[in-house]
């Protein structure tokens, strides 16, 4: 029979989940996370490590960055990739959105419009990663984590983060349109 | 007389073909059709989403692996 037209197919695989229930997994996930590995999800400081990783592969130190001084950031480092649960979580991300796309057969490597998506896509990672790791979290690690372990923290970080949404809402109906 | 449009939002991403739909059907008359192109999954969700809370007639239309055609009929 045409798979196409499963019921069980087009609900699981094709169609996208409702708001609801993917903040339901998401909370259920975020649970186990903290009773298994001891901490709160995180996705933006594993990079901050990748590219540590990633620059003493290629010969550089970071031993006396200020970012990685602490006893607990040298051990993570030392440790390595595989030993390091938060990095395999963001590669289980990564593969887990590939094969959601492939299951409900909508991958595809899409054409870049214009220099300026280019031009706004590296400044905007920059700006992001940047700031996510001066605030010490990005929308998961100091947001979500953050409201979640009632931290007033967290509430903070969500009126500043609405604010710059706004601020980067006008700049892009004003540069994209 | 109405009339159709295609409006071409391939490799944009959200929210940008929404905001072109909307300053699109601001130019349009009642009766209008604006045929939306886009590549972006998070677009199919939220261009149709839109356009049903303003009243407008909406059909999605799946063309090719991750392509969408969404048509959007002004009806008010």
């Amino acid at each position: 029979m045409d798979i196409k037209n499963n019921e069980f197919y087009k609900k699981w695989f094709k169609n996208s989940y409702t708001y609801v229930a993917g903040a339901v997994l998401l909370s259920i996930m975020q649970i186990v996370t903290l009773a298994s590995t001891g901490n709160p999800w995180g996705v933006s400081g594993v990079f901050a490590n990748w590219g540590a990783w990633i620059y003493e592969a290629i010969g550089g130190s970071v031993d006396k960055w200020y970012y990685f001084s602490s006893k607990g950031a040298q051990a993570t480092l030392e440790a390595g990739f595989l030993n390091h649960a938060p990095s395999m979580r963001n590669i289980g991300i990564i593969f887990g959105a590939l094969f959601a796309s492939f299951a409900a057969s909508q991958f595809k490597i899409k054409k870049i419009k214009s220099k300026k998506q280019i031009f706004a896509a590296i400044f905007g990672g920059l700006l992001m990663g940047y700031g996510a790791r001066i605030g010490f979290g990005c929308n998961i690690g100091a947001l979500y984590s953050g409201i979640a372990s009632l931290s007033l923290s967290g509430w903070v970080f969500a009126v500043f983060m609405f604010l710059g949404a706004v601020v980067g809402s006008k700049l892009l109906v004003k540069y994209f349109m | 007389m109405s009339k159709e449009y295609e409006l071409d939002c391939m490799g944009e991403a959200c929210p940008v073909p929404l905001i072109k739909l909307e300053n699109k059907l601001n130019e349009l008359e009642v009766g209008d059709l604006v045929i939306v192109q886009i590549d972006h999954s998070c677009a199919m969700k939220n261009v149709p989403e839109w356009a049903r809370k303003q009243g407008h007639n909406v059909e999605i239309e799946e063309v090719d692996d991750g392509e969408w055609e969404v048509f959007v009929e002004k009806a008010v």
